[in-house]
């Protein structure tokens, strides 16, 4: 993929390639992207199929039994498949882009589930944003490892808000309501977190 | 130069798909204008993308793999692959929002940008659109996102125009898509994000040069403040639900 390879050259460039850890999956999901290899592939699903199983049983336990979240495993790992050419490494690690495939899976699932119409389509509105600005690449990736090592060091309670967001699939309303929270308690405590994790955004 | 960004709260319940539809149509329309959130977007995946990887495995069933590359291996194999790589394109390049080209014509709004999740519904263009026209000033189309109780429109005010000045019941989410508009606490330019809260009154107008396009969602509908304009809503009501059955007719 020439997208990717010109982000590369810029890592190299500027000196900061050797400053992030590398993705362990990276090399795996290229080989599946260009030659169909399916015994990385079979790597790539042993490692993250039982923990897409455990997202999708935690965050859809409303709409699915443990039956369902292993047909929508099989349908987040098809996906994978068929999309692995259009990973780029220089935008997010395979775990970020893996988990945005996991997430949208989840959101159309239940869209079909209520019998809402097709005429938006859930991929139009959480897209793979257009190849954002070099620089902001760069930081991405510097980010990326702040927020790994730091995600173990938060307070409990700020850590459980986060869990609740990302892996429950709760809005900070549906967060104040299940821990009977003011509202503007979730989103301090959140917004704490993404301090801490150096996502630093203005309001 | 876009000032109004969504709030830390917006963008985590975007991020992990936690907003409902018409809100997450709205923030997706401004991270297409702005790189800045876009990013931040990203970041915030990345949390998702690290509380993956440490969840407690749950075992798949023994066949699981093989049965997946069963239905791989019939028919979708790696030519899907590169066809599903490429997106569906889109009639106005999604990289770059493109200004519309100003046509004297007020029909002739197809060159706006519009964002890509409206891109489907709307064909392509506003002009596919079904609008009302409130007044002089004012035409609503309004857009069914269905599953969503809130009320989805695109609004597109005339250069120099007015809106009656209106209260909020609920909360209000404006995104500009074209020209800029201001009310007594500021200026908005395209690419903006604004939100106003329920209890809040004002009276937005669009800048003499050029027409306003925005992207609206709101939690409950307006309330006019002038008696005249309260007479009219249950018609102006009746009218928007008419145009809304034929925004959704396909």
């Amino acid at each position: 993929m020439t997208g990717s390879d010109d982000i590369n050259s810029r890592k190299a460039a500027s000196g900061w390639g050797t400053q992030t850890v590398p993705d362990p999956w990276e090399a795996g999901l290229r080989k599946v992207a260009q030659g169909g290899d399916r015994a990385e592939f079979r790597k790539i699903f042993d490692h993250f199929a039982p923990l897409i199983k455990a997202f999708l049983m935690k965050g859809m336990s409303a709409y699915a039994d443990r039956s369902m979240a292993e047909e929508m495993t099989q349908e987040v790992m098809l996906k994978v498949w068929n999309k692995a050419a259009s990973f780029n490494s220089g935008k997010a690690s395979v775990n970020t882009w893996i988990f945005t495939i996991a997430r949208n899976t989840r959101i159309d699932f239940i869209r079909r589930n209520e019998r809402a119409d097709r005429s938006i389509d859930i991929e139009d509105i959480w897209h793979e944003a257009d190849s954002p600005e070099p620089l902001v690449d760069l930081q991405q990736r510097r980010v990326e490892a702040v927020i790994r090592n730091a995600l173990s060091t938060l307070p409990e309670e700020q850590a459980l808000v986060l869990e609740k967001a990302f892996i429950d699939s709760k809005s900070h309303n549906e967060i104040a309501e299940e821990l009977d929270l003011p509202l503007g308690t979730v989103k301090s405590r959140i917004r704490l977190a993404l301090n801490k994790l150096q996502i630093l955004i203005d309001r | 130069m876009i000032s109004y960004h969504p709030d830390s709260r917006f963008l985590t319940d975007f991020a992990a798909a936690n907003l409902p539809l018409s809100e997450a149509v709205c923030v997706s329309a401004h991270l297409e204008f702005c790189g800045k959130c876009r990013a931040h977007v990203q970041q915030l995946a990345d949390i998702g993308g690290h509380m993956l990887s440490r969840l407690q495995p749950q075992e798949v069933e023994k066949t699981s793999f093989e049965r997946l590359m069963s239905r791989i291996g019939s028919g979708d194999g790696a030519q899907q692959a590169v066809a599903d790589a490429i997106l569906p394109t889109p009639s106005v390049a999604a990289s770059e929002p493109v200004v519309a080209v100003e046509e004297s014509s007020r029909a002739s709004a197809a060159g706006v940008f519009l964002p890509r999740a409206l891109r489907r519904l709307s064909a392509g263009g506003l002009h596919n659109l079904s609008w009302v026209q409130l007044g002089n000033a004012l035409r609503v189309a309004p857009v069914r996102i269905s599953g969503d109780v809130r009320e989805t429109a695109i609004y597109d005010i005339k250069a120099g125009g007015r809106m009656p000045e209106h209260e909020h019941r609920g909360e209000e989410i404006t995104v500009l898509l074209k020209g800029s508009f201001s009310d007594a606490e500021g200026s908005y330019n395209r690419g903006d994000f604004v939100v106003r809260n329920a209890g809040e009154a004002h009276q937005p107008m669009a800048t003499q040069d050029t027409d306003c396009i925005c992207l609206v969602s709101l939690e409950k509908p307006v309330r006019p403040r002038a008696w005249f304009y309260r007479l009219l809503e249950p018609y102006v009501q009746y009218r928007l639900q008419k145009t809304l059955e034929q925004n959704t007719a396909f």
